[in-house]
């Protein structure tokens, strides 16, 4: 009685586990933004310099259509960063870029996530090498994050800011 | 005509007022500048981003690796895809948190020699002087090291 009894619990737990299961489906998209100004505000000194931009994602809005209420960001990954020059310098004096990403939740560590060292000659354009093992998600199921691009330059420069585009793809992971 | 001007006086003050407000300097920033450890072999930029408090290499005693002459490069990083990030401007202070009680912690400390994080928390001892300890799981287990800040001027042209 007893054992017959355990059995027919465990049935119910396995296909209330496979409801719950069957319920929650996770889905993965393709997020970009592009044209993101990121000013370094001088006097610039040789060496590395910072820029900030900070991002909103509503997710109602990256989905469009696929959006449905409830829907959370369980995962997230830098699939292309490309940084454009945002003024007539371009990117004179600019020895490497690296890209990171910051939460104001302090459970959320900085995470770097793409960089060029060195910067090809003559480029009027540079796509950032990702990295894979990035993992982006909490901070970006946080809605509001920091990117921050870190441009290390070759001398001074005192003659007011320096100005960068960002273009960047990420692939979210999502759960209704 | 007075009427307008202190109506236009009146709407000049509040904006500045807002901006001001907005401006406001946060209690935690007095941990921004420049600063050097105590073994001087590297200066940190600690800058904050959102609320929180990040520390970068901006400058090294010893910028190029002796084997290859090149730019030093964060080559002990455990994660291989970021071998080649340079190591000036690698931010080696990440995530600080100021409290009410003056410390800054949450936050962890790199070190680029060994590849390892630490648990980080920040003290002022005063305007110029820092103790910074990291540490693996609970405080006691840690070591303190000393910083100063650096008044940094533009060099002359």
């Amino acid at each position: 009685m007893r054992k017959h009894l355990f059995k027919t619990l465990g049935i119910l737990a396995v296909s209330a586990f496979m409801t719950w299961g069957c319920s929650s489906s996770v889905t993965t998209h393709d997020y970009s933004v592009n044209d993101l100004n990121f000013e370094l505000v001088g006097p610039l000194f040789e060496g590395p310099n910072q820029g900030q931009y900070a991002l909103e994602i509503d997710l109602a809005t990256a989905l469009g259509d696929a959006y449905e209420e409830g829907m959370t960001v369980t995962d997230a990954h830098l699939k292309g960063a490309t940084v454009l020059a945002g003024d007539s310098l371009g990117f004179s004096q600019v020895r490497s870029f690296v890209l990171s990403f910051a939460s104001d939740n302090s459970e959320v560590a900085m995470q770097e996530a793409a960089f060029k060292n060195p910067l090809p000659e003559g480029a009027t354009e540079v796509a950032l090498d990702v990295a894979p093992d990035a993992e982006l998600g909490a901070i970006v199921a946080e809605g509001k994050l920091y990117l921050v691009l870190d441009a290390d330059l070759a001398e001074d420069f005192y003659d007011g800011n320096r100005n960068f585009k960002l273009n960047l793809s990420l692939e979210l992971t999502v759960k209704s | 005509m007075l009427r307008k001007i202190s109506l236009w006086a009146m709407s000049a003050l509040i904006a500045f007022g807002s901006l001001n407000f907005e401006l406001q300097d946060s209690p935690g920033d007095k941990l921004l500048g420049v600063w050097e450890p105590s073994n001087g072999r590297a200066r940190v930029k600690i800058d904050r981003i959102g609320n929180k408090y990040y520390g970068r290499i901006v400058w090294l005693i010893e910028p190029n690796d002796p084997e290859t002459g090149l730019p030093k490069t964060d080559k002990n990083n455990p994660e291989a895809s970021l071998k080649n990030v340079p190591l000036k401007g690698y931010r080696m202070l990440k995530d600080f948190v100021y409290n009410e009680d003056g410390t800054w912690s949450e936050g962890t400390i790199y070190d680029p020699l060994s590849g390892s994080t630490y648990n980080c928390v920040i003290k002022m001892k005063d305007k110029n002087t820092l103790d910074i300890r990291g540490y693996i799981g609970v405080q006691a287990l840690g070591r303190t090291d000393v910083w100063k800040r650096l008044s940094v001027q533009p060099a002359k042209k």
